[in-house]
């Protein structure tokens, strides 16, 4: 990689009264030893300090964009910084006090970014929910976190805290973004966002100095975040990340993997997921970078031609979907084209074989990558929006590395990384120097690993969070002794420090036979392939291995078109023999790359499509192990009938 | 009643210009079945008729009528094998009058005393043609024109028929009327038909089976009361809403087709 990236200045010098020693970087200070705190960005120890500094300091630059009616408009940190005061103010003067909690239920808009920071400058918690949660889940989540306020989106979202507001006693207004669809709407708990601006305003007329005295009040212990954890059992937690955390957290990952000023990045993964708020609202802040508010989930391809970002961040499925994408565009291609890229296709996975074991490329595959390179992969690169990428992050669910590689080929280095919401999002991550696929990187400065006696991963650092909310039982399940954090994630560390991951604790089968089993081995073999989305091994007090597969609608609709296997709807698409033979053709080939009692023997498809609204998926579209295991309890006993 | 499919459509591709249109349709119909085809503006309803009838060609895929693949043979030559399709707004010849138009669905037969006979039958069926024989085509009211388009049809002899929205543009006595004519004429007189239709709750009040078409694809299949109860079929196409607090709701659930 022959990236231009500035030059880190060891200057070691005190900028403030009693700074730790600080090291510059793209023209942001951070500390220079990330092991001991207190931490700061640019001499600020807390997310508000940083944001007002950024917001006076970069006035009417562009700060991040949003599609209105078909067109990008920008937005300059004098604007996110007035519409953050005036929704701070605004609650002030509604009554919110400090280290209580506010709820935003919305999609991903600026408004988001506004509230987050109007919450956190006045001293309150932000909480995000999200936008797929059932009515049920916003009540508990609601009363969990004691809110007296909630932002809604729109009327769809309103609907939801309307079917349960005699359930949430606590609540004393709610706040909605848009109009559309509710001018004869009358309730008096709910309000609109402009009425709050409007609020804020004039109550920043009469204590011009109060915002700013609040976010001087704003120290590195005040919890900024709660952020519940989906839990695939039991009820959600909320855990309390400190200002600290952030700090800590944005700083490390930035030294870790640069983005600099005035790169573009796109926001598009749930807000509520500490992965895409440390993404697209902390460290732009830090690093002086563009947010672009995607339309919506549906047209993130297009949004991504439209900025081609220099930071991406996804999660595996988006880079799943690009891959495919391009997969099923080549095949629809002309003959010429097929050639081309097949040829290009084969120069890249050559040069890539060099790339990952980190070694020098010969200059023979060097001169042919360039040439592919020059008339094919830099047009694709384009098409898919990825001219400019310099920082690509995978991260909240483990990718497979041959798509790792495939990228490679196509010249876009993925980095992946790991995190988990009590490490404030972010624990490790390749870089750019070194990126290691198969392993989640080396630990983020300042952030130590270990690895317990029974194969956990642990870790301590500064992104630690501070406990869950009222919840003193289930921290100190989480906590180790000596202040450090159990992941519940199984895993090794190698002699580089690189660390890969090898499954959950929680999630290992032990089969009739007393054979413990990592079932995350086989199932991330499995979702390799193009044709299947996840899957989930059983196994557990059982004699042998099956697994559910939920398969790629897409890949697998395409598979049946080419090989004409008719089929109406999805459930006939699932039942059609040759999409039977198919799936047992990926799972008998998968299981050639493990020992006897660790291969699945059997299978069967589950033959709805799933959204993010139903139980057995996660937001970001996983599989949720306790709740399919339930669910398809009589699909899994037909499976050891015998 | 028989259960062998009398059209059999695996697979099907068709293309406006550019644009994939039809992506991979596969359906059957059964003898004497009328079978119903959903969808919206746009999701491909018409370009799947026009396929099978071969206005349109397939760029891929099979359509089988009684067995025999008719995805490259000529609109007429489909008509010669005794299926006809009703084209969406009627397309009757204005200029000519209601008699040569009728006349005209014959086009492809000879002997004149079965012509003479049917033409007897589509007069009963529907008498004002028979009273308006003589006058333009053009001067019929639009429910006439719809009749006669169909009678048009019946005169091919048809053994399946496609019909494509025979509601369009009626008012709801008029399609009423019309769709019980299309009950009749499938009981009596054996006809199968593959209807396409925007008003869901007459489509699946005559039809023994559904499709539900989207962006050119299958999303839902099933028996036609099993449609009418299932419960995205009545948000998006029989109009049923769920209570909310508010009593106004501008939102659409998302489809999960189920």
């Amino acid at each position: 990689m022959s990236e231009n990236l500035p030059s880190v200045n060891q200057t070691g010098q005190n900028n403030g009264a009693d700074l730790p020693a600080q090291t510059m970087f793209d023209g942001v200070a951070y500390n220079s030893d990330m092991h001991t705190g207190p931490f700061y960005i640019d001499g600020c120890d807390s997310l508000p300090k940083l944001f007002s500094k950024r917001c006076k300091e970069l006035g009417k630059a562009t700060s991040h964009r949003e599609k209105v009616l078909g067109i990008w408009r920008s937005h300059s940190w004098n604007d996110y910084f007035r519409s953050a005061r005036s929704i701070g103010l605004g609650l002030v003067s509604l009554g919110v006090k400090h280290r209580e909690v506010v709820s935003i239920l919305s999609e991903d808009n600026k408004e988001w970014a506004y509230m987050d920071l109007g919450i956190q400058c006045v001293g309150a918690i932000s909480s995000g929910i999200y936008t797929t949660d059932a009515p049920s889940q916003l009540a508990y989540l609601l009363n969990n976190s004691k809110s007296k306020f909630l932002f809604v989106e729109n009327d769809e979202m309103l609907d939801k805290y309307l079917e349960i507001k005699d359930q949430v006693p606590n609540l004393e207004k709610v706040i909605i973004l848009e109009r559309g669809g509710l001018h004869d709407f009358v309730d008096e708990k709910t309000m609109f966002l402009d009425e709050l601006y409007d609020l804020g305003e004039k109550f920043h007329q009469t204590q011009p100095d109060r915002f700013e005295n609040e976010i001087a009040r704003s120290t590195p212990e005040d919890i900024g975040l709660l952020i519940y954890t989906s839990g695939t059992t039991g009820a959600p937690k909320g855990a309390m990340i400190l200002q600290k955390n952030i700090i800590f957290t944005v700083a490390s990952t930035l030294q870790a993997i640069p983005s600099l000023q005035n790169d573009e990045q796109l926001c598009f993964l749930p807000l509520c997921h500490v992965f895409e708020r440390n993404t697209s609202i902390f460290s732009p802040i830090a690093s002086k970078t563009i947010v672009n508010f995607a339309e919506s989930t549906e047209t993130i391809f297009e949004n991504l031609q439209e900025v081609s970002p220099h930071t991406f961040s996804a999660v595996p499925r988006v880079w799943e979907k690009i891959y495919s994408r391009v997969i099923l565009m080549s095949q629809d291609g002309t003959a010429l084209g097929k050639f081309a890229f097949s040829q290009a296709m084969t120069a890249g996975q050559a040069r890539a074989d060099y790339t990952i074991a980190n070694k020098d490329v010969p200059f023979f595959i060097q001169l042919r990558y360039r040439f592919w390179d020059f008339f094919v992969l830099k047009n694709l690169r384009r098409m898919l929006g990825l001219a400019r990428i310099r920082r690509a992050i995978s991260g909240a669910a483990p990718i497979s590395p041959d798509l790792l590689k495939w990228y490679r080929a196509i010249g876009v280095n993925v980095l992946e990384g790991y995190g988990q919401t009590e490490g404030s999002g972010v624990t490790s991550v390749n870089t750019l120097e070194k990126n290691n696929n198969g392993t989640v990187g080396p630990p983020i400065p300042g952030v130590t690993i270990k690895i317990s006696n029974d194969g956990e991963i642990l870790f301590g650092g500064g992104n630690v969070f501070a406990g869950y909310w009222q919840s003193e039982v289930k921290t100190a399940e989480t906590m180790t002794a000596d202040g450090f954090l159990r992941t519940g994630d199984l895993g090794m560390l190698d002699s580089e420090g690189f660390l890969y991951i090898t499954g959950r604790l929680k999630d290992i089968i032990i089969t009739a036979g007393g054979k413990n089993i990592t079932p995350s081995q086989i199932e991330n073999k499995l979702k390799s392939d193009a044709h299947i989305s996840d899957v989930v091994v059983i196994g557990d007090k059982r004699k042998y291995l099956t697994c559910l597969v939920m398969i790629d609608k897409e890949n697998v609709e395409k598979y049946a078109q080419d090989h004409k296997v008719p089929f109406s709807d999805f459930a006939s698409l699932c039942a059609a023999e040759k999409v039977q033979e198919l799936i047992g053709s990926i799972i008998k080939e998968a299981n050639q790359n493990f020992a006897r009692v660790e291969q699945v023997k059997d299978f069967r498809l589950i033959d709805i499509i799933l959204t993010a609204e139903d139980d057995e998926l996660t937001a970001t579209m996983k599989l949720k192990r306790g709740f399919v295991e339930k669910r398809y309890n009589s699909l899994i006993e037909q499976m050891y009938k015998n | 009643m028989s259960t062998d499919p009398v059209l059999q459509i695996d697979n099907l591709e068709s293309y406006y210009g550019p644009i994939m249109a039809i992506r991979g349709a596969s359906l059957e119909v059964r003898k004497g079945q009328i079978v119903t085809i959903l969808g919206a503006n746009g999701a491909g309803k018409t370009t799947l008729l026009k396929t099978v009838s071969g206005v349109m060609s397939a760029a891929k895929g099979t359509i089988l009528l009684n067995g025999e693949a008719i995805h490259h043979l000529e609109p007429d030559a489909i008509v010669r094998k005794k299926m006809v399709h009703v084209p969406e707004g009627r397309e009757i010849f204005p200029m000519l009058s209601v008699y040569e138009n009728i006349a005209i669905g014959a086009y492809t037969r000879s002997n004149k005393k079965q012509i003479a006979a049917d033409l007897e039958m589509v007069y009963s069926y529907f008498p004002i043609l028979a009273e308006r024989a003589k006058q333009p085509a053009g001067t019929l009211s639009g429910g006439q024109q719809q009749m006669l388009a169909i009678g048009r049809g019946l005169m091919a002899s048809p053994k399946v028929m496609l019909l494509d929205e025979p509601s369009l543009g009626l008012s709801p006595l008029l399609v009423e009327e019309i769709f019980t004519i299309l009950r009749r004429l499938n009981k009596e007189q054996n006809v199968t038909m593959l209807l396409v239709e925007q008003n869901a709750k007459v489509a699946l009040g005559v039809a023994d089976y559904g499709y539900v078409l989207e962006l050119g694809g299958i999303v839902m299949a099933d028996d036609a009361r099993a449609l009418e109860n299932s419960k995205d079929i009545q948000a998006f196409y029989l109009g049923v809403r769920e209570e909310s607090e508010r009593g106004t709701r501008r939102w659409k659930q998302r489809k999960t087709w189920r």
